[in-house]
């Protein structure tokens, strides 16, 4: 392989336990999210417009829908291609990836044959748009050793936080773990820029700490810190959201909606690409409301959809109610059937009558896993 | 399924000028919003698993070669066969309303040649079907005919249409024009590789006629068959079956025959999903991927990126690619092609007898 300046290396592996049912057959950066995308689209595009052409995707969780998906990478016009990175077994036996730090070290093999100056750590799991090429700039610039992407969150949920405390240069002075008195509200987003060939030493003693959880946040950082190494944040200031929950991943998806929305999917200079089938454009039947919604192709809508998000190929029935909510795509709304504050998993059925979620704020919001039934409660 | 390849006519050039093809070739004038109208007969060969398909060029082919590219999206990207681009007739030597034009079968003899396939399944570029070739290959052996063609009986009168003089099944003649009950042409066919090979060298000197045309005092020697096409098939060689056909496509009947049956592929961009703002009202539309919608669509199809502001209302038209309709614009009964800003308070108004088309943008 030809020498790259930067090689990225994306963990998907994660299950996202507290999506529940959303995750139980699919990896969390495979979710489906925004209509037509998949969770995964968003860091994939950012690295194919910020001009990083290679991307190991480290995967172990349910990872057949995201290989699947993924293909050879030419969806995001990664040049160099995808290369999928699921654990492995060897002479002396193999494992799971057993941290962050961990699921890179098994692939070391992968960094040094692609030999890189630099490698950029990505999460599959987060929602953000962000030119990594400047980051890489503001890394070279500090002549840094380690750069870590931070956000300023309130400060009334920085203790929520891995927080960086760093000094007017953006020189890391202190790393606190999710403290009870924050010292600072810089958050850290998971991503990294290390020099190659530290990762590369640090990691393999990394490997040989027993005491270590093999976790870039929990150890490697800490311990680059404690060795005086050159730390540095990059303060990154646009739309960023982890949907690890069924609330956020909700809330997230309203946040597409209206007319300045505060993620704005339609930024033309900033493409989100992803792989999708050709389905037909949108069809709306003669008694159809359609009211504050992104819709994907393929859906057919002969009832209501009132602020909601309602992807490709789903279906809302005569009659039929969507309010509040989110349809993955192959949803189907059966014909008089009310869907409220909820989220409706991919190519699954509510029945025909059924009410699903509640119009009470109260509640928490209703879901379902992918391809199931929602009937009448007997 | 028989060992086949695949030739689409893509040169098919109108007789009568019209405003959506002075621009652009017939085959990739867009359908639906989003597809072109290339991607039926493409969708339709890669379908039955034809793997080796022959494209023969306009000769204004940018928007054609801009769409299909290497034909990833009909997986003909490959090692062994693939997309072959050919060249048609230079301007000047076309001839308008031919499908086949014998010289451009005949430039093109060597794709024949160094294929292997038994058979040849050729399209022209003007119709909307989703066709199972295999029902055809299999008719075409049973009933041993030299030539296989696609028909259907006419439901209009339609001057662009072709149409065979058929006797218990087998084709005595051919006219150019269909009135209702005719046996119309869907300009698809299947032939043996041999016997095409075989016709282009029997016609050598008059390779300035349709192929059919040719065949016309042959009829008796070769045997043409018709084959009864049940599905739905519209043509679009002019504005109003191009309208008409559009407008079909708001019955879901008719899109779940046509696109989920077997899917029909095209090029794949990277749209938003399209976008509705409070105060939208959609009902029987068609709304492709990153469009926004904040005013009155009714009747109507919207292409890729179509805007239809605050207060703007659209009415049984289609707006192409690309178009913004202002505030308080109008249109109705109307075709308005690519990139076209229809200002605000302008109306752009035609009849159901006569679409008016605004030419792109």
């Amino acid at each position: 392989m030809s020498k790259k300046e930067c090689l990225a290396m994306l963990l998907a592996g994660g299950q996202g336990s507290r999506l529940y049912d959303l995750t139980k057959d699919v990896a969390k950066p495979a979710v489906s999210f925004g209509a037509k995308y998949r969770i995964i689209d968003f860091a994939l595009s950012n690295c194919a417009n910020s001009g990083i052409n290679s991307v190991g995707v480290l995967t172990q969780y349910r990872p057949y829908l995201l290989h699947s998906y993924l293909g050879t990478g030419t969806a995001w016009n990664l040049e160099d291609g995808i290369a999928i990175l699921p654990p492995y077994a060897t002479q002396k036996g193999g494992s799971w990836y057993a941290g962050t730090a961990d699921a890179v070290t098994q692939n070391l093999e992968y960094i040094e044959l692609n030999d890189p100056d630099y490698v950029i750590i990505l999460s599959g799991d987060a929602l953000c748009r962000m030119d990594y090429a400047d980051m890489l700039a503001t890394h070279k610039k500090n002549n840094a050793d380690l750069t870590i992407a931070v956000m300023a969150v309130p400060w009334e949920d920085a203790s929520r936080f891995g927080l960086l405390v760093a000094d007017e240069t953006g020189r890391i002075t202190e790393f606190q773990e999710k403290p009870p008195v924050p010292k600072s509200n810089l958050a850290s987003m998971g991503i990294y820029i290390f020099n190659k060939q530290l990762l590369v030493d640090e990691l393999r003693l990394d490997a040989e700490d027993p005491e270590s959880e093999h976790d870039f946040g929990g150890n490697i950082i800490p311990k680059l810190l404690a060795d005086g190494r050159r730390l540095y944040t990059y303060e990154f200031e646009g739309f960023w959201r982890d949907v690890g929950t069924i609330a956020s991943f909700h809330e997230t998806s309203m946040e597409l909606l209206g007319e300045k929305p505060s993620f704005d999917l339609y930024a033309k200079d900033f493409p989100i690409m992803s792989n999708t089938l050709s389905y037909p454009p949108a069809y709306f039947g003669p008694d159809a409301k359609v009211d504050d919604c992104i819709v994907g192709n393929g859906t057919k809508i002969y009832g209501d959809a009132i602020h909601s998000v309602i992807s490709i190929d789903s279906v809302i029935g005569k009659g039929a109610v969507v309010k509040d909510s989110v349809l993955l795509p192959g949803a189907i709304v059966k014909d008089g059937a009310k869907v409220i504050n909820a989220i409706v998993g991919e190519n699954s059925t509510i029945e025909e009558g059924v009410e699903f979620g509640s119009a009470d704020e109260g509640k928490d919001y209703a879901f379902c896993g992918n391809n199931v039934v929602i009937g009448k409660e007997e | 399924m028989a060992k086949a390849i695949g030739l689409i006519t893509a040169n098919y050039s109108t007789k009568f000028p019209s405003p959506l093809t002075d621009s652009r070739p017939a085959a990739s004038i867009p359908f639906l919003g989003r597809y072109r109208a290339v991607d039926f007969a493409l969708s339709n060969m890669v379908n039955c698993g034809i793997r080796t398909v022959g494209m023969v060029m306009p000769y204004n082919y940018r928007s054609l070669i801009d769409h299909v590219g290497s034909g990833r999206e009909w997986e003909l990207t490959r090692k062994g066969g693939g997309l072959f681009i050919l060249p048609g007739s230079a301007f000047g030597t076309s001839r308008t309303g031919s499908r086949f034009l014998l010289r451009d079968l005949a430039h093109n003899k060597i794709f024949l040649e160094r294929d292997t396939a038994e058979l040849v399944a050729v399209s022209a570029c003007n119709w909307i079907y989703n066709v199972d070739y295999n029902d055809l290959f299999e008719a075409h052996k049973a009933s041993g005919a030299d030539i296989t063609v696609l028909t259907q009986a006419a439901r209009d009168k339609d001057v662009d249409v072709c149409s065979f003089e058929v006797a218990d099944g087998r084709v005595k003649g051919v006219k150019h024009g269909a009135v209702f009950g005719d046996t119309a042409f869907l300009d698809c066919f299947v032939i043996g590789r041999e016997k095409l090979l075989e016709l282009l060298d029997w016609y050598a000197a008059n390779d300035y006629l349709d192929l059919f045309e040719a065949l016309a005092g042959d009829y008796d020697r070769v045997n043409v068959q018709a084959f009864d096409f049940e599905g739905y098939a519209a043509p679009i060689f002019n504005k109003d079956t191009y309208f008409k056909a559009n407008m079909d496509m708001l019955d879901p009947k008719i899109t779940h025959e046509l696109f989920s049956v077997r899917p029909i592929k095209t090029k794949a961009h990277d749209n938003q999903p399209a976008k509705f703002i409070t105060g939208a009202k959609v009902t029987n539309s068609r709304i492709s991927g990153s469009c926004r919608v904040a005013g009155t669509v009714t009747n109507s199809i919207l292409g890729r990126g179509v805007v239809v502001e605050k207060g703007a209302v659209v009415n049984n038209a289609i707006i192409m690619q690309g178009c913004t309709i202002k505030s308080g614009a109008t249109v109705e009964y109307a075709i308005v092609d690519r990139n076209n800003v229809v200002p605000e308070g302008t109306e752009i108004k035609g009849t159901e007898s006569a679409i008016f088309i605004k030419d792109k943008g």
